[in-house]
């Protein structure tokens, strides 16, 4: 494949992965990817490892299975968000409100205080907001990266 | 990225873990954060934004100093 080859297949497959997770709440895996897009496993392996690269997505540690489509999480959270009519788990709070961002959509975000783990409720409607408490970053945003998943 | 009950719970919860407190938006700005950041990434043309577009979505929000710079 030359580079724009490579660049055309990476588009496809953030695409396929994204749009998957609005569209069912599922975040696709591997092998689904590669039968959605006729590719073979280790083509689409290569992509999502590139898609990581540049942190368009994030792979579980030592593993091809993704973890994170931000701000969709592939594994259950303490950020629930239900929004037309289906459940998602975004991976912290910000992205917990991603969901109803990048769905265009009004959505509940079903979250739990980080210290007393009390439910709490944020709602999107109309494009505004309405919740309680206080969101807070523990890192600061030049380190984000450094360790993602506890960020 | 966590949600607390108060600032007191922020605390607590940074005592815990020796950790400073770190920085601190209401949830309407971490919506308006959320619309600047994902809006759009189910299109074909999305792309990350650059430190630069990053921190202007920041200043925009009121997040500014130190701890919101990307360089």
């Amino acid at each position: 494949m030359d580079a724009s080859e490579v660049q055309e297949l990476d588009r496809a497959v953030r695409l396929h992965v994204f749009r998957r997770a609005a569209d069912t709440g599922v975040v696709p895996q591997l092998p689904e990817i590669a039968s959605a897009l006729a590719q073979p496993v280790e083509t689409i392996d290569a992509s999502l490892r590139r898609l990581a690269e540049g942190r368009v997505l994030v792979l579980a540690p030592g593993a091809s299975s993704i973890w994170m489509a931000n701000p969709f999480s592939a594994v259950p959270t303490d950020f629930k968000v239900t929004s037309r009519g289906r459940t998602y788990f975004g991976n912290c709070i910000w992205d917990a409100l991603g969901i109803p961002a990048i769905l265009g959509a009004d959505g509940l975000v079903d979250a739990l205080c980080g210290d007393c783990r009390e439910p709490m409720r944020i709602e999107v409607r109309g494009g505004g907001s309405r919740g309680e408490g206080i969101v807070h970053f523990a890192v600061p945003a030049k380190r984000w990266w450094v360790n993602i998943g506890f960020t | 990225m966590l949600l607390f009950r108060s600032e007191e719970h922020i605390a607590r919860w940074c005592a815990r873990r020796e950790l400073p407190r770190g920085g601190t938006m209401t949830p309407e700005q971490a919506w308006r954060l959320a619309r600047a950041w994902y809006a759009g990434k189910l299109e074909a043309d999305w792309r990350r934004k650059t430190a630069e577009e990053a921190e202007a979505v920041f200043a925009e929000l009121g997040l500014t100093g130190s701890f919101w710079n990307l360089r």
